[in-house]
């Protein structure tokens, strides 16, 4: 038995406590206002970062849940995940989405659970339903839950790159790409009446230029602290704003619209591609040292002596870099598009193919021809495009419905016409274009 | 979402609780007897037995009523009321984390309704399972049960008399949240979402499937891991067949409202901007009439009502004349065999090389709408039923072990028949691979996952027979312990309809009743034969 008084172990217990309440106070004391203030825990919070605020917006719920929940929190989210993949089992998709709700509560700050449960929304619920409208609702669920975890998440360039990405590719390039794009302006929520969805396009602007925004988000983000993207490298993250300012005019161009603004878009996507992204030093971390895409003589040979290594060995990497993004093609490709005549000869293509579709014949062969003279100039002028298939199938393509023109018009095809030397050149090719042309037209 | 009502067995559930009754029961007297006999007490059991039966007919409901009232009381004294500010905090701040306007009208109602049922349910019933399981340990402590029991009182009405007292507590507290849930449920939700608040009352039918060939047969798996569904495949003979029971001009009315939730799966985009088309061919194989209704789009995961009026036409294709039918006097047909009034409808889809996905509550007659109060207030039955049961259950346990082993024994029972239930079947049945008690251990020490065979040996076949009869006890402890998933009516007020009486109320009712008289039984014998003096 203790042989120490009463009142000794009183005395020895208030010593123990005042010795832990002094640890205690000294480690985990919270900061005020002042800068440096608070306890040894407060203050490496402020240094990483890592306090709840300073991670992002501070949602209480979900701070009380983990709170409540102590060592259980990883226990109660693999139930609730096990739940939200039988809810999506047994296609039960409100309670779905409140599950997937629960989960970020308890893990507001796991990057992979809002791209991962975003990305099902979007892509794997969406698909689910039947009516493209219905699908489109998912596809902005998706979106918004992204939008939500890059508050919760503040400079989390993964989370904005995926709400870019989403913008874009989901909505600009899935199957329903017409009816997505029109929903973007004319949101078909009743709630809505027919207006945007505020929450995804305030400002009323084209999907793939929101889309851009985002990704300037995701790239200032991602300046700030490099580490935290890890999906893919550094060159090709950082391009995208840029992409989406070119698959603008391409969506635009698409839906038949060549107009000034189609022109001014790839201006601005020329601009940014050459002046902005273009003059951005990327670090190869190799012995090939720093590099710059839209790289001069000067440039190169700068950059070579700055890193002290040839000039050679640094034009390859250079090299190298510009395939890595696909350089040289979109640089070439926007300058084309920019030009009024490249514009010209693709309205007068596209129209072309609407009168044909339309049995309009004699105002398809004229505009046909008239883009092909057009189409040919342009190819004339810039002979980079005569490597570029996409140019290639475009210009093939509108030969392939002129000749069938002049066949369902009983007229001989002219031994010489516009673009006469693409098509001999390119027979293999030919080929495999009538067999898509015809199976499309139902031509036997 | 599934949504499938099946009807109760009466017949089976009775004979399930004969043999599992009879059997605890004849058990139970075998070992009193046996012990008696071993202790020389033979004709003391037989007696005891024999004298309960006088004490059961001479039960008083002045006695029952006067322990009741001091139950009341006791539980004001502790402050069980008190729930209700609990009650009234949840329901002040609910509004703000449930409120989600991007959410459809339908989806809005349903997190509302779910949240106001689960928050009562799960505020009465602790409190329920915690009183019920104290009081009679806390009156044996105290010793206020000496006093008791030396009055002119049966000790089953002290149990009977605890019950009833605490349902009353309870009843009060629940009647009162659900006035207040209600209430609040219409104030809460927006306008646009109040039309959904209604109580449907579906007639549901059978489902067959007739296959590509227009022979009997099953529908087609499109792949779903889910295989509630079934499809039937476009522009083919393929056709998913309804036959409804009791299809009458009283019943029915002079318009037919046919709600449909079916579901469309495409090999093909087609046009994307359009549902798939369906049509209804109303048959009668008595008459051999077949009339095709109208296309409609499909709209999936949505209720989608369809009109039927009772006078329908058709042209006739080879004549070219106009042939009128009536609903009830050519479509509707006797069946030979039954006798009953039936209807067969068959639904077909339209489009080539596209599906429609169908399961028996996708197609249904909607009767007259019954008020939303209606559903609501049977829910509320539900789960004041499920409170009786934690109560009955408490008292009954209580009268034999300690409070806290008390609340710890109900609480096992409610977990496991909320959730459990369900995986004890599959294990019971063998559905689920690798359940034996051995063969589990065998397989982890092994590291044989279940799906891996074991060799067919000695060892392995009494390993085997021991966990048959391992399972044989589970079968009897999985039907010892209630189904409380049952007690859970908010899927039906949720999702619209009407609490179905037959696949409801019924075995809510039955299970309640089959537990109260072996309840009784168990506080009544243990309360005669112990030990009060033991605490």
């Amino acid at each position: 038995m203790n042989r120490m008084s009463s009142q000794s172990r009183k005395i020895t217990y208030l010593i123990i406590i005042v010795c832990l309440l002094v640890g205690i106070v000294f480690l985990g004391m919270p900061a005020s206002s002042e800068e440096g203030s608070g306890g040894r825990l407060a203050q490496l919070r402020v240094k990483h970062n890592l306090g709840e605020g300073s991670l992002g917006k501070v949602d209480p719920s979900s701070t009380t849940m983990n709170l409540l929940l102590l060592g259980l929190r990883g226990v109660a989210t693999n139930l609730l995940w096990m739940e939200a993949n039988e809810q999506q089992d047994h296609k039960n998709w409100a309670q779905l989405r409140t599950t997937v709700d629960s989960i970020i509560l308890l893990q507001p700050h796991y990057t992979k659970v809002w791209r991962f449960q975003a990305w099902n929304l979007a892509y794997n619920v969406s698909a689910s339903w039947d009516a493209v409208a219905d699908r489109y609702f998912w596809v902005k669920e998706g979106i918004k839950f992204l939008i939500n975890g890059s508050n919760r998440n503040l400079d989390n360039p993964e989370l904005l790159w995926d709400t870019g990405n989403f913008m874009g590719s989901k909505i600009g390039r899935s199957d329903e790409w017409k009816q997505f794009r029109q929903y973007f302006y004319v949101d078909p929520e009743p709630r809505l009446n027919g207006g945007v969805d505020p929450e995804l396009n305030p400002a009323r602007k084209d999907n793939y230029l929101v889309a851009k925004d985002y990704f300037l988000l995701a790239n200032d983000a991602e300046e700030k602290d490099p580490d935290k993207q890890h999906i893919m490298a550094n060159i090709l993250f950082r391009h995208y704003p840029v992409r989406a300012q070119f698959d603008y005019p391409m969506a635009l161009q698409r839906e038949g619209i060549f107009d000034q603004v189609t022109t001014e878009a790839w201006r601005v996507g020329y601009d940014e591609w050459t002046g902005k992204f273009g003059r951005e030093l990327f670090d190869t971390e190799t012995d090939g040292g720093w590099v710059v895409l839209e790289a001069s003589d000067d440039d190169i040979t700068r950059l070579a002596q700055q890193d002290g290594v040839s000039e050679t060995l640094k034009r390859e990497w250079v090299d190298r870099y510009q395939k890595m993004v696909n350089y040289i093609f979109w640089r070439t490709q926007a300058r084309v598009e920019r030009e009024e005549l490249t514009m010209q000869a693709h309205r007068e293509l596209y129209q072309g193919e609407q009168a044909f579709k339309e049995s309009r014949m004699s105002e398809a062969q004229e505009l046909l021809e008239s883009g092909m003279a057009k189409f040919e100039k342009v190819m004339t002028q810039n002979d980079s495009l005569l490597l570029e298939d996409d140019a290639i199938e475009e210009a093939l393509n509108a030969v392939l419905i002129w000749q069938h023109v002049h066949e369902l018009e009983g007229k001989q095809v002219p031994a010489n016409y516009p673009l006469k030397p693409l098509w001999d050149s390119q027979q293999e090719r030919v080929q495999v274009l009538t067999n898509e042309f015809r199976r499309e037209y139902g031509i036997k | 979402m599934s949504f499938d009502p099946q009807p109760y067995n009466v017949l089976l559930a009775l004979g399930h609780w004969l043999a599992v009754f009879g059997s605890c029961l004849g058990i139970a007297f075998f070992v009193a007897f046996m012990t008696g006999v071993a202790s020389g007490r033979a004709g003391a059991v037989i007696g005891a037995v024999t004298s309960s039966f006088s004490d059961f007919f001479s039960t008083s409901c002045r006695r029952i009523g006067a322990v009741a009232l001091l139950t009341f009381q006791e539980s004001k004294r502790r402050k069980a009321l008190y729930v209700f500010f609990v009650f009234a905090a949840l329901f002040m701040f609910a509004g703000w984390f449930l409120s989600n306007p991007s959410n459809r009208p339908e989806l809005q109602a349903k997190s509302y309704i779910v949240f106001v049922l689960t928050a009562i349910s799960w505020l009465i019933l602790p409190v329920m399972l915690l009183l019920s399981c104290w009081g009679v340990p806390e009156d044996i402590r105290l010793r206020s049960l000496h006093t008791v029991v030396t009055k002119p009182i049966r000790r089953h009405e002290i149990v009977l008399g605890r019950m009833v007292g605490y349902i009353s507590v309870g009843t009060i507290v629940l009647l009162l949240m659900g006035v207040i849930g209600y209430v609040w449920i219409f104030r809460q939700i927006p306008d646009e979402a109040k039309p959904s608040l209604v109580a449907r009352v579906p007639v549901y039918g059978t489902l067959t499937f007739i296959n590509r060939e227009g022979k009997q047969g099953s529908g087609v798996n499109v792949g779903d891991i889910w295989d509630f569904r079934s499809y039937v495949e476009g522009a083919t003979k393929a056709r998913a067949v309804w036959t409804f029971d009791d299809v009458s001009e009283q019943r029915v009315g002079d318009q037919m409202v046919l709600e449909t939730k079916f579901e469309a799966f495409r090999t093909h985009k087609g046009n994307m901007e359009k549902g798939l088309l369906a049509r209804f061919i109303f048959v009668n194989p008595v008459k051999n009439i077949s009339l095709p209704g109208k296309p409609f789009e499909v709209k999936e995961y949505q209720d989608a009502t369809l009109v039927i009026d009772r006078k329908m036409t058709e042209v006739d294709e080879q004549t070219g004349e106009l042939k009128s039918f009536d609903l009830f006097n050519d479509l509707v047909y006797t069946d030979p065999e039954d006798g009953g009034n039936k209807l067969r409808v068959e639904v077909q889809c339209l489009d080539a090389g596209q599906y429609l996905g169908m399961a028996r509550p996708d197609l249904f007659i909607r009767l007259a709408d019954r008020p939303f109060a209606v559903s609501f207030s049977k829910s509320v039955l539900g789960i004041w039923l499920m409170m009786c049961m934690i109560v009955m259950l408490g008292v009954s346990v209580s009268c034999f072990v300690k409070g806290p082993v008390a609340t710890l024994a109900v609480f096992t029972f409610l977990i496991i028949g909320q959730g459990m239930r369900e995986f004890m079947g599959r294990v019971v049945t063998g559905q689920e691979h690798g359940s034996g008690l051995v063969e589990s251990i065998y397989r982890l020490v092994y590291h044989l996952n279940p799906t891996v065979e074991i060799d067919d040996s000695a060892a392995t076949k009494v390993m085997f027979g021991i966990d048959q009869i391992f399972k044989k006890l589970l079968w009897l402890v999985q039907h010892i312990i209630p189904d409380f998933g049952v007690f859970r009516m908010s899927p039906y007020v949720a999702n619209g309809f009407d609490v179905s009486w037959e696949a409801a109320m019924v075995p809510c009712l039955l299970i309640t009743l089959g537990y109260a008289l072996p309840c009784l039984l168990i506080g009544y014998y243990t309360l005669r034969f112990r030990e009060l003096e033991a605490k």
